[in-house]
């Protein structure tokens, strides 16, 4: 596929779609960095740090306003058509995605300051790592995957999201059998729980994103298309 | 929760009303074959084929020089006015070729109506302007023609604007109206098919607003092609595009799918604003 940004006739539309991607990107290096740092905080138990993702929810959804706003005025301004309007389409979308994994960040921060102060949970901090390992680099690579226009990599991620969501599956079911074993854990062990919930949505987040990413690419909505058929979808029909 | 919310809901009815078009389940009105033509030495068609379906509207885009109007142009025979002008392959409307020897080209034009770019009534009257192509067909029944001339104004939506003045000179209207009376002077003798050369690229946003919604209107009673430089008014006004450049037909297909996911990189260049 062609650059996105490129080789329009007008210079200025060129500019206004450049800074428009330029600004997705900032915002998905930003929620990124709040994920993984709110997974940190957790599993090195620094306050500080969860702290930190919370406060970043603010620059975060000033980010998704500006970028709707830069999404409306080029759709009102230039009418754009074909890739340019699935471009907009795509990122419109996609910034939405976005904004939820940062909600999840702050809620996985919100959590990880409880456990910090009130008491860590028996259980959970191996499983929360492992997925949180999947989640972080399926956020990284779908972000990935945007700059670099990489369908493959959309595949790839969407894919991973399954393993994740398996993964996730097998850890409430022993955290649920740990908790009948010993009521008294509930408490902190539904902490982990909901953390894992975060990460769950968080890998469905990147997955969407991967979907969105599809339909710019190759104009195919593959939203609600299984798995297993996304790959032949989204790799067909390449342009002559 | 809301009532309509606890009735079902039709989805698929939804889902048909976006459905592409296919060109396949259409009734054709004229169909083009391997139609090539040349202004003297030089090839401003080269090789068309395609098919323009009935009752539907066809816009063409391209860049100016593609051989769109040309092409339009073909489809009554204006071409046959152009000194030097060569024409090969076969044009047919409703399996009778067009290019056939002995064809009544006069009857050919009646049958395939054309409104110019700029709007072009004659020095008469609002009335006498409709009235003219029944008038030279030999009508010449005063009520025929009232009747005619009534219908072919509604049909032009201009009948509210104009029926209390029918006898004042077409001349004074303003260059919307006058666009909208070309049409209606174009259909009062009840063509099958109507060919658009920019229509309104020569008018201001809310007269050609107007114009768009009348070829909406017309599409009811009769096959439309269009040329336009606008392509969001193709967008806008048709079920068909075609997008030609230096003479070929690049794409051809509804005109949902060719605005928002062309199959040509060619296509997707031009409506991209990224030919220069």
């Amino acid at each position: 596929m062609r650059e996105l940004t490129t080789d329009h006739i007008s210079q200025q539309f060129n500019a206004e779609l450049e800074t428009l991607r330029q600004h997705f990107l900032t915002m998905g290096g930003v929620v990124e960095k709040q994920v993984s740092d709110a997974i940190q905080s957790l599993l090195e138990g620094q306050g500080d740090l969860a702290e930190e993702v919370k406060a970043k929810d603010k620059t975060v959804n000033q980010l998704d306003a500006l970028i709707d706003e830069e999404c409306t005025r080029i759709l009102a301004k230039r009418q754009p058509a074909a890739t340019d309007l699935r471009m907009i389409l795509s990122i419109g979308k996609a910034v939405s995605e976005l904004e939820r994994m940062g909600d999840e960040a702050k809620k996985i921060a919100n959590h990880a300051l409880k456990l910090i102060n009130e008491g860590e949970s028996p259980r959970g901090y191996v499983e929360i790592s492992r997925i949180g390992q999947m989640v972080t680099s399926m956020v990284r690579e779908s972000l990935d995957a945007y700059a670099r226009l990489d369908i493959d990599l959309a595949v790839s991620v969407a894919k991973a999201d399954r393993k994740v969501d398996l993964e996730y599956k097998t850890a409430i079911r022993s955290l649920i059998t740990y908790m009948m074993e010993d009521p008294r854990s509930i408490g902190p062990v539904f902490n982990v729980i909901w953390i894992l919930r975060s990460l769950e949505r968080i890998g469905d987040h990147s997955r969407h994103l991967c979907q969105h990413l599809v339909y710019l690419i190759n104009g195919v909505n593959v939203r609600h298309v299984p798995t297993e058929e996304l790959e032949a979808l989204a790799t067909e029909d390449k342009k002559v | 929760m809301s009532e309509t919310s606890t009735h079902s809901i039709d989805i698929s009815a939804m889902q048909r009303s976006h459905q592409a078009l296919r060109i396949e389940d259409e009734n054709v009105c004229l169909s083009v074959k391997d139609l090539h033509l040349y202004y003297g030495e030089k090839e401003a068609l080269k090789g068309i084929d395609m098919i323009i379906p009935e009752k539907k509207v066809t816009a063409f885009i391209g860049p100016s020089g593609c051989g769109k109007s040309t092409l339009l142009r073909c489809f009554n025979r204006m071409n046959d006015l152009v000194d030097g002008c060569r024409i090969t392959g076969e044009i047919n409307l409703h399996d009778n070729n067009i290019y056939a020897k002995g064809t009544d080209v006069a009857e050919l034009r009646r049958r395939v109506g054309m409104v110019f770019q700029k709007p072009n009534p004659f020095p008469k009257s609002i009335y006498e302007n409709v009235a003219y192509g029944l008038r030279i067909q030999g009508i010449n029944k005063k009520r025929v023609i009232d009747e005619t001339v009534e219908w072919a104004l509604r049909s032009a939506a201009l009948w509210d604007e104009v029926k209390d003045r029918l006898h004042e000179s077409a001349l004074g209207m303003s260059g919307g109206q006058q666009q909208r009376l070309v049409i209606a002077r174009t259909v009062a003798v009840k063509p099958e098919v109507l060919l658009l050369d920019e229509p309104a690229s020569a008018l201001d946003p809310i007269s050609t607003l107007k114009i768009e919604e009348l070829i909406h209107e017309l599409k009811n009673e009769f096959t439309i092609a269009i040329v336009t430089h606008n392509m969001q008014q193709a967008a806008r006004v048709s079920d068909y595009t075609a997008f030609m450049y230096m003479g070929d037909m690049v794409e051809f297909g509804d005109t949902n799918s060719l605005f928002t996911n062309p199959s040509k990189q060619q296509t997707e260049d031009y409506i991209t604003g990224r030919y220069g």
